[in-house]
């Protein structure tokens, strides 16, 4: 019940600090320093991994395209990938784009299917005949990330792609690839190809396609047959 | 002839096992752990799966659902797709770190599941947009962890908005983490390497997710993962994902941001990060202490009219301005909250209405807390552009709206 005199409630403690990093591990300078200092610890062989980790994150966050190559050169690294990633994710010099494509011959696994998110994020339509393939590799991981980056891709020629793998993939690679195709109705929805997007819908709800997507398929349906801006 | 469920000899507000709702739990650990205590409580629910990257958490679990229900019911799981893959499950409580938040319930809603989350319900813009796109794709519904949308001194400030008795709207005040337990900038900085424990006790590759690789320290994973960057939004997300979420709910401003956000302070004493809406409204993020400077506990809100203020907190005591006094009631304990909020994501379960914390409503109070996070780290003031949702004056900010996700996680 609510209280008719104020009572202060009894001050928390503080919580306890965690301990304290080693120097070794401090970010220190990094945080502010330029592309060209940045670039310097990413190619100093005596740089340690942490310091070319917070190198990576810096040069992200400046979009610094003069990190390009050396931040492309620790792509297959297995702790330094992901860092890489985050440096090369938002430049938008055609550079780091050029970059990730480049080293998706050249890496398998998790490695790989980091870059095929980082091409998904970036929406590189140059890389789809690339990711065609992928998405039919013996790699399921690998698979379903490229169905994925497809379908973030969009446009008429990945929802044929995507239309084709349905039929030819299982398992939780179909259901990627059928979650891709419903990202791409709302691509052509968005880019005001209301009949291409509604066709797919009609695929996508057919009985073969895995439920949660069937379901979502019809409710897309549902959603643009009564908005309001429906063209009547 | 319809016969009164009593007569086929179910007692009178039963639910029969057939319309309960069949709910799952992944990463459950001390704040999990209270809202499980809420599911256990309905009857309307039934809680039958546990999954969790620690082996003394899945047992911990499981030991308090099977002593609750009487039974060996609740089954373990070290991978949470073979959760998300039982078709019996209609929903899961998601109460992981927040790195894992936005993925997980994007992975759930794929599988048809509907999600309650906890807060911060993501890592960054980008997150918080994919959160909410995904929800409306599958049509599932999403109930982030903002409990106070549903605890009545909460309610009544925000009635008394409605009916014009604070007159028209000047200023929201959201308390913000204090900076003595929650400062506004995380660290970037790593812990020093431990021993990496076996995999059975702790799985750390599981355990960091989709965040970036770092070396094993047991501080991070009793806890003390919060304040640090790569986990944390710091003290503007770790209350802001409730305060100005209770801003917005109050103002009906679910779908609208700051266009302005001014950072003030630094990261060892008070800070406020200084927003303005479109309408000329203003939002002032705060840090004013753990329990507020009218001692209305934590996590409170102001709302300022320009007839009468109100402000309230977890302290359930609702202060203001001597005009709007004759019209306060008493209100149920703030406390209630969380029993409310959980009883009304159920119900929306079983009606297929849409809860009050949804996941667009949770994404644009988030965008807002991220905006301001991202003004603090810059230093600046900086202006956003809701149409574009971009920074106009800042690019390094706009390069800051996303987050590289660790492979092989994706949003």
């Amino acid at each position: 019940m609510q209280q008719t005199t104020p009572q202060p409630p009894a001050a928390k403690p503080a919580k306890p600090r965690p301990p304290e990093p080693p120097p070794e591990f401090q970010e220190g300078k990094i945080a502010t320093m330029d592309a060209a200092g940045l670039v310097g610890i990413l190619k100093d062989p005596a740089s340690t991994e942490f310091q070319k980790a917070k190198a990576c994150m810096r040069a992200g966050e400046l979009a610094a395209k003069e990190a390009v190559p050396a931040l492309a050169a620790l792509l297959g690294d297995e702790r330094l990938g992901m860092y890489a990633r985050y440096g090369l994710e938002p430049i938008a010099d055609p550079s780091a784009a050029d970059a990730l494509r480049a080293a998706l011959p050249k890496l398998k696994g998790n490695l790989l299917i980091g870059v095929i998110n980082s091409i998904n994020k970036r929406r590189d339509a140059k890389a789809a005949p690339a990711l065609i393939k992928l998405m039919y590799g013996p790699d399921p991981g690998v698979a379903r990330a490229a169905a994925a980056a497809l379908g973030s891709i969009g446009g008429s020629a990945m929802v044929k792609e995507l239309q084709a793998a349905l039929s030819k993939t299982t398992g939780m690679t179909r259901m990627a690839v059928a979650d891709a195709s419903l990202v791409c109705a709302e691509r052509l929805l968005a880019e005001g190809k209301r009949d291409e997007a509604l066709a797919l819908y009609s695929f996508l709800s057919a009985p073969s396609v895995p439920k949660p997507v069937r379901l979502a398929a019809m409710q897309g349906i549902i959603r643009e047959e009564t908005a309001v801006t429906r063209p009547r | 002839m319809i016969v009164p469920s009593v007569v086929l000899g179910q007692r009178a507000g039963a639910v029969a096992p057939s319309d309960k709702v069949v709910m799952g739990g992944i990463g459950i650990g001390s704040r999990g752990g209270h809202d499980l205590t809420k599911i256990l409580a309905n009857p309307a629910a039934r809680f039958v799966a546990i999954c969790d990257v620690r082996n003394e958490r899945r047992e911990t679990v499981k030991s308090l659902v099977d002593k609750n229900y009487g039974d060996n019911g609740c089954k373990m799981y070290e991978d949470q797709y073979e959760l998300l893959a039982r078709p019996d499950i209609d929903a899961v409580l998601i109460a992981t770190g927040d790195r894992w938040h936005t993925p997980l319930s994007i992975i759930a809603a794929q599988h048809g599941k509907d999600v309650y989350c906890e807060k911060p319900c993501s890592m960054s813009i980008e997150e918080s947009w994919a959160l909410a796109d995904a929800f409306k794709r599958y049509n599932r519904l999403y109930q982030a962890g903002c409990q106070r949308r549903n605890g009545a001194n909460f309610i009544l400030c925000k009635e008394l908005l409605e009916a014009g008795a604070l007159g028209k709207l000047q200023t929201l005040y959201a308390n913000v983490g204090p900076s003595v337990n929650w400062p506004p900038l995380p660290s970037r900085d790593w812990l020093a390497a431990e021993e990496l424990p076996p995999k059975q006790v702790i799985d750390w590759d599981r355990w960091l997710g989709p965040a970036p690789w770092r070396p094993y320290h047991s501080s991070y994973v009793r806890g003390g993962w919060r304040n640090f960057y790569d986990f944390h939004g710091g003290g503007i997300l770790e209350w802001g994902s409730h305060t100005v979420d209770l801003c917005h709910w109050a103002a009906g401003y679910d779908d609208i941001q700051p266009v302005e956000y001014e950072p003030v302070g630094g990261n060892t004493g008070p800070y406020s990060v200084n927003c303005k809406y479109a309408n000329g409204v203003r939002l002032v993020m705060r840090d004013n202490g753990c329990n507020g400077a009218l001692n209305t506990g934590s996590c409170s809100f102001r709302i300022e009219g320009d007839q009468g203020w109100v402000e309230t907190g977890d302290a359930t005591r609702i202060e203001c301005s001597a005009n709007i006094k004759p019209l306060l009631r008493p209100t149920e304990e703030a406390r209630w909250a969380v029993d409310n909020h959980m009883r009304e994501f159920i119900r929306c379960v079983r009606t297929r209405q849409t809860p009050s914390a949804n996941a667009a409503a949770a994404a644009n109070s988030h965008v807002t807390c991220h905006a301001a996070f991202i003004a603090f780290q810059r230093g600046k003031t900086l202006a956003w552009d809701p149409g574009k949702r971009a920074f106009t004056n800042d690019d390094i900010a706009n390069n800051m709206r996303s987050r590289a996700l660790r492979e092989p996680w994706r949003i």
